[in-house]
């Protein structure tokens, strides 16, 4: 695999001395073999943080099987990344130039681009739209991790004073079209990151809709999968939040947001948007937030009368 | 003539940070803290539904979101005249709560440990985890292979003197791994009633969304016992220890010594009593807490628009090559005065006012365990010990709220949006005192400003030229070697900085 860094031969010796360490018999070399074969093709992950909340880095802390720890041991090798790593400063920047310089990672972009304000994200006192134009050249896989990332987000937000946008517009811009994985939602949920990230690196790139977003995750209509469609086929609509039925007056975009949130659930399958009694947002749409004069929520002027529950 | 030294970014905190600092003879003579990065919430938040605030400004942050839900529909709910349902407020306190543990579990382990703990103490690993075997596997293997940075995220790290002890080190790394788990734990509680963290669904005016059942309690309930046996068993130990290895932290990155708390977790409907108290502290004298008494000077940041103005009446207009501002923060001001916000700020309220008589017990038994002196709370390792007690505190005042819900009541009260109005949100966010101050008219956000706890914290200098609090407190630092300047970034980070959170 492209992403092997040391050669079989090497994997079999240095198995074969820790299999000695571990007290392990010759038998049990060709298993530890492969467990580390999986360990060392972990391919590198740059993660570069732009006009970011870190709330997807936070996010992808929350994965389950694999866990955060498992990720970072056994599926990727985290060159850098602000929040986790440890090193600070002049170290940071120089992980970063010289894994660029190296070329063949995995670039993750969190965050917009302040495109019409490069003063607004700085990195080691180079604005981050130029380091980005750096990072895209000599990455083998680039995902946009966040509705940020992908499609400008809050940040670009209608009046919005920098120019924010994701990261395939700020590329367009610049004249160039590099394949760019999209994974939207504010934040973006952790399987939809990890399922992607082994996609890619076991079986290649998954399947991408139009707009760059794996079909695994993003082919549905969050109404469609929705556990209130019942309520909205009966007309039976909830007057406020938390009450009974389809939200869809309150102002729900399920209607026209791909997701898998009310199927997949969050935090550990806990728990999601509908059904702890508020409506979707359209957090994971190509116009969230984009529009001022489109509220998140309708309420009425009868609502008053209404129980609440 | 000193030399400069700048670290950027400073990674293990929020977002973008450069600090830049001249040393003199081993010591910190001058220091500035720069915010890298801008957004502008408070100027596209203009013009819409007040509804969409609490959502949009949750996304100032995906470290403390709830807090800022929480700011905006306090302030929403004063401007709509909504008295709060019980179940509604101690629900706010629940999720409020639970990403109060899980920040400073988060903080404590993965943003500051590593830069007291040997990770490499790994490689003497000899028992037999699985996860420490399987750790000590992986860092041999990957030093032994030809990767460009072995062992990252975790390695190069500034080589400076960590703790030797090799069984301390070792459980403290086992600590890092289980306290992953443990803040994503906090995370699934905090979700069973806000929906999904980062960035909850069910924070609006007049309650929460969410409704109150037995198996919610209950699953809740079971959660909070595994976090608070962990907080009590091996964060508060772990945070001992490296105080005892550490003890001339005690000493080390005093900064202002203004204290100011909006105090935080409702414990009425009907009146301003918080389980955390707020207040000020100057000079050792607790103040009561006036809000008219804050400002944000903009001399030395990047806006043009009018410096000292109270909230009500602040603007943010970006002004990216202003001449001599050298950060995206504003400069928040109490009194004209610099002010330090976070735990210890809270609990030095809290200890100054008399206030809560729980706090005053557990910080005497704490200063008697460690034969400390009070005043050496006002210290790196202070804010790192203050806030561990803290996690503390609040998950077993946890347990008293989640006594007190009662299934199937209401936990929000109806409203209608008035076509005018104002209303201010004060609560705490884990690394501080948060405002939101927002101004209605037909109906849409005339004006809306967040004064952030970083902001606080990380201010660049004020009009008249006096430091911020992190500047304050790196200033006479001493630095042994300074192209490893780790006692700089011990003393930044025990601020715990959230730079999305105080750019915004």
């Amino acid at each position: 695999m492209s992403f092997l860094m040391v050669t079989r031969r090497d994997f079999l010796k240095y198995s074969a001395k820790l299999a000695a360490v571990l007290g392990f018999g010759a038998s049990s070399i060709p298993r530890i073999s492969e467990a580390l074969i999986t360990l060392s093709e972990n391919p590198s992950v740059l993660w570069l943080q732009g006009q970011s909340c870190s709330g997807c880095s936070v996010s992808l802390l929350n994965t389950d099987d694999p866990g955060p720890a498992e990720l970072l041991i056994r599926y990727i090798s985290l060159q850098f990344h602000s929040t986790l790593s440890t090193a600070t400063g002049e170290t940071s920047i120089e992980i970063i130039h010289r894994t660029i310089d190296k070329g063949g990672y995995l670039l993750a972009v969190e965050g917009s681009i302040p495109s019409t304000m490069p003063e607004a994200c700085l990195i080691g006192e180079e604005p981050l739209n130029e380091l980005i134009l750096k990072a895209v050249r000599s990455a083998k896989g680039i995902i946009a991790v966040g509705t940020c990332a992908t499609f400008g987000g809050i940040p670009s937000a209608e009046n919005n004073p920098t120019g924010a946008m994701g990261l395939s517009s700020f590329l367009k811009e610049k004249g160039i079209t590099p394949p760019v994985i999209q994974i939207p939602g504010c934040p973006t949920h952790p399987d939809w990151i990890v399922g992607t990230l082994v996609h890619l690196l076991k079986f290649g790139m998954p399947e991408l809709d139009t707009m760059g977003r794996p079909k695994l995750f993003f082919s549905k209509l969050i109404h469609d999968q929705c556990p209130r469609f019942p309520d909205y086929e009966r007309e039976h609509f909830a007057k406020f939040f938390g009450d009974k039925g389809c939200f869809f007056k309150l102002g729900c975009v399920g209607t026209n947001t791909y997701a898998d949130c009310t199927l997949r659930y969050w935090n550990s399958r806990i728990n999601s948007c509908i059904p702890a009694g508020a409506p979707c947002i359209g957090c994971a749409s190509d116009h969230f937030a984009k529009n001022s004069k489109f509220p998140f929520y309708r309420i009425g002027t009868d609502i008053s009368t209404s129980s609440g529950h | 003539m000193g030399k400069s030294v700048v670290i950027d970014p400073i990674t293990r905190i929020e977002g973008h940070l450069a600090i830049k600092v001249e040393v003199e003879q081993d010591r910190i003579v001058n220091a500035e803290c720069r915010g890298e990065m801008f957004r502008g919430f408070e100027v596209f938040l203009r013009g819409r539904d007040p509804m969409d605030a609490q959502q949009i400004t949750q996304r100032i942050c995906g470290v403390c979101p709830i807090s800022h839900g929480i700011a905006s529909i306090l302030a929403q709910d004063m401007a709509y005249q909504i008295r709060l349902p019980s179940n509604g407020r101690l629900v706010r306190n629940l999720i409020q709560g639970a990403n109060f543990i899980q920040s400073h579990i988060i903080h404590f382990y993965h943003l500051s440990a590593l830069d007291f703990i040997d990770i490499a103490a790994i490689t003497k690993y000899t028992g037999q985890d699985p996860i420490l075997l399987e750790l000590k596997t992986w860092v041999e293997f990957q030093i032994s292979s030809k990767m460009l940075y072995p062992a990252a995220p975790f390695l190069p790290r500034y080589e400076s003197q960590y703790l030797d002890n090799v069984e301390i080190n070792i459980q403290a790394i086992k600590h890092y791994l289980d306290a992953l788990e443990m803040r994503k734990l906090a995370h699934k509680m905090a979700a069973i009633f806000c929906g999904k963290i980062p960035h909850a669904a069910t924070l609006i005016p007049g309650g929460v969304s969410e409704h109150v059942n037995a198996q919610k309690i209950i699953n809740y309930f079971e959660i909070l016992k595994k976090l608070h046996v962990f907080i009590d068993t091996v964060y508060l130990p772990d945070v001992i220890a490296v105080a005892k290895a550490f003890p001339q932290y005690f000493k080390m990155g005093k900064g202002c010594n203004n204290f100011l708390a909006f105090g935080v977790f409702k414990e009425s409907a009907d009146s301003d009593i918080t389980f955390l108290p707020g207040g000020v502290v100057m000079s050792s004298n607790y103040m009561a807490f006036n809000s008219s008494k804050i400002t944000e000077d903009v001399r030395y940041s990047r806006y043009s628009s009018q410096s000292g103005s109270h909230p009500t009446q602040g603007e943010t207009i970006a002004d990216p090559h202003k001449t001599g501002a050298y950060s995206w923060l504003k400069a928040p001001r109490y009194d004209g005065q610099t002010m330090e916000v976070g735990p210890l700020a809270r609990i030095i309220a809290a200890y100054v006012s008399g206030k809560s008589p729980l706090v005053t017990t557990t910080i005497n038994q704490t200063i008697s365990q460690l034969n400390i002196p009070f005043e050496d709370l006002v210290s790196v390792m202070g804010r790192h010990l203050v806030r561990a007690l803290e996690t503390k505190l609040i998950a077993e005042q946890c347990f008293k709220w989640l006594d007190q819900l009662v299934p199937d009541a209401p936990c929000v009260e109806p409203f209608t949006i008035p076509s005018s109005g104002e209303g201010v949100g004060l609560t705490e966010a884990p690394r501080g005192a948060l405002g939101h101050w927002i101004e209605i008219a037909d109906k849409k956000i005339k004006n809306y400003q967040c004064v952030v706890p970083t902001t606080w914290n990380c201010s660049p200098r004020d009009d008249k030229g006096n430091p911020g609090p992190v500047e304050l407190a790196l200033i006479g630092t001493s630095v042994s070697d300074i192209k490893n300047p780790i006692e700089a970034a011990r003393v930044v980070r025990s601020f715990d900085p959230c730079i999305a959170c105080a750019v915004h």
